[in-house]
């Protein structure tokens, strides 16, 4: 009778322990994320989509047409196609496939006029796999608004 | 009385079993529940790493290490690559980027363990151990997004340095998460290393003996817990592994709860490193001036080795001189362990399967590269 008595004590000590571990870390912050309806902040570094920011001055972008950028590209999905000659020359072509793109940065590193950007967004997935040619106008809508100074920020 | 006539029976485990860590497949010959042979079957994740090096340059191809071969320890393979390539063009790098390098691939290792020990506990059917090492995982990738932009895949060590400095604030963000993770190591260790269930599960499980280790070649935690003291930190110090104080944990038993034991040290050492690093690290430039991203490496031979949290970690690098490599080969650690599972698996039980391919930690991506 005494022994069960001790069993039935140490059981219950153990369930108020294990309850207690429970009622503990309702009390503490959470670690999860409920994800598609809160997003986490990414840091100003991140590796994201790629853009082409406008300058709001000439209202037009920075790219020098210069191809180091494709040049550097790892899985080769950066083209580039201009035309004209000296003042005259224009930026008729600007694909990224995303689908290829490997997030490595190594066209941002490059770029001598902070041409290509990295956003912070990381949300890229689509139904057809179409849609991941990003083409001129899409990098220039993808680009924030506001001027981005990559090396300052920390 | 007549006896019980047995057969033996082939059980294919994977490619698609969520206990084998990727797609392994493990042709296993069965006598009842005892296993008389195991055959890993590997190849499926095969991605021609090496013959893809050859045809880009020296700085695309540390995209390619984060990818193509253990995805799990990133920045340790850009060092093996990165290495090999400096040793041969004999380019100079800045004493604060040796030190950050070193941090980083400390932190690495941690992360690498701590996925290790949470997908073990799940494997033996400890599912808290998940959990807490994902929890404590989550700061070091924070830690890791902050400086290099990425979280699995860096790219952030460069020919001659790093890329980008650290940014402001993040010694003692760093510093924080050690002496945090310290204290969560402790609690690990009060979750499973005293743990009945977990000592059934692994002690004496798997032997792998010190001569067994030797004659597979064994390399990293697999061998250090068959008491075979061999570290290419301590035995061929690399970056800054000379200058800091670490013990490398060696244990004789050569079971799967001695290379569970390794690793925790592992971790513990790995923090102090982090720490005595944060400590000895002096101001200046993190990248070598001069140095072109199509860097012309002389032409040459040379075999480096880094520690990779699975072990030695080889890259025997041939230029021609040009721009792009004329052959690399990868000596990777996972691979070679796994040949020692053969002769680990050799009498247990089916069950013992899980827990003792667990333990080698292998990566699939790093076996079939």
């Amino acid at each position: 009778m005494t022994a069960l008595l001790k069993r039935t004590a140490a059981a219950l000590q153990g369930l108020v322990t294990g309850l207690g571990v429970t009622f503990q870390n309702l009390a503490r912050p959470k670690v999860t994320l409920m994800y598609p309806l809160e997003k986490s902040n990414v840091s100003p570094r991140w590796h994201g989509l790629l853009a082409l920011p406008v300058d709001t001055e000439t209202g037009n972008d920075k790219c020098i047409i210069c191809f180091q950028c494709e040049r550097i590209c790892p899985s080769r999905c950066i083209h580039i196609e201009a035309t004209g000659k000296g003042k005259e020359r224009l930026l008729t072509r600007f694909d990224i496939e995303m689908d290829k793109c490997q997030y490595c940065g190594l066209c941002v590193e490059v770029c001598p006029t902070e041409a290509i950007v990295f956003i912070p967004h990381y949300e890229a997935s689509t139904y057809n796999r179409a849609n991941l040619l990003y083409t001129l106008e899409d990098l220039h809508r993808a680009a924030p608004k506001e001027p981005v100074a990559r090396g300052i920020l920390a | 009385m007549r006896s019980l006539r047995t057969e033996e029976l082939i059980l294919n485990m994977g490619p698609q079993h969520p206990s084998t860590h990727g797609v392994l497949r493990l042709i296993v010959t069965l006598d009842g529940e005892n296993i008389v042979e195991v055959q890993p079957d590997i190849g499926y994740l095969h991605s021609s790493v090496e013959k893809m090096m050859e045809h880009r340059n020296y700085t695309q191809n540390i995209a390619l290490a984060d990818r193509g071969m253990d995805y799990l320890s990133a920045l340790v393979n850009e060092m093996a690559v990165i290495r090999a390539a400096e040793t041969l063009a004999e380019v100079p790098v800045p004493e604060r980027a040796r030190y950050i390098r070193t941090i980083f691939m400390e932190l690495q290792r941690l992360a690498s363990h701590l996925l290790w020990l949470g997908t073990y506990g799940i494997d033996l059917g400890a599912f808290t151990a998940f959990l807490w090492c994902m929890r404590e995982r989550e700061l070091i990738m924070d830690l890791f997004e902050s400086v290099t932009g990425g979280r699995l895949h860096h790219v952030y060590f460069r020919l001659g340095g790093v890329n980008e400095d650290l940014p402001p604030g993040w010694t003692d963000r760093c510093r924080e998460f050690c002496h945090y993770f310290l204290n969560r190591l402790d609690e690990y260790h009060q979750l499973l290393t005293g743990n009945p269930i977990w000592q059934a599960r692994t002690q004496g499980v798997g032997v792998l003996t010190r001569d067994q280790a030797i004659a597979f070649g064994a390399c990293g935690p697999v061998a250090r817990a068959s008491g075979l003291a061999w570290d290419v930190r301590k035995s061929h110090p690399y970056e800054v592994y000379d200058r800091v104080d670490f013990q490398v944990p060696v244990y004789t038993e050569g079971d799967c709860y001695a290379r569970y034991l390794v690793r925790m040290d592992e971790m513990r050492e790995s923090t102090r490193i982090i720490l005595q690093c944060l400590d000895q690290m002096p101001p200046g430039e993190v990248r070598a001036a001069r140095v072109p991203l199509n860097l012309k490496v002389p032409p040459g031979e040379v075999y480096t080795r880094v520690e990779s949290p699975r072990g030695d970690l080889g890259i025997h690098l041939v230029s021609a001189g040009g721009e792009t490599p004329w052959r690399v080969k990868i000596r990777a650690p996972s691979f070679v362990n796994l040949h020692a599972l053969t002769e680990m698996m050799r009498g247990w039980k089916v069950a013992d399967i899980i827990a003792i391919l667990g333990s080698i930690d292998i990566v699939l991506a790093d076996v079939d590269r």
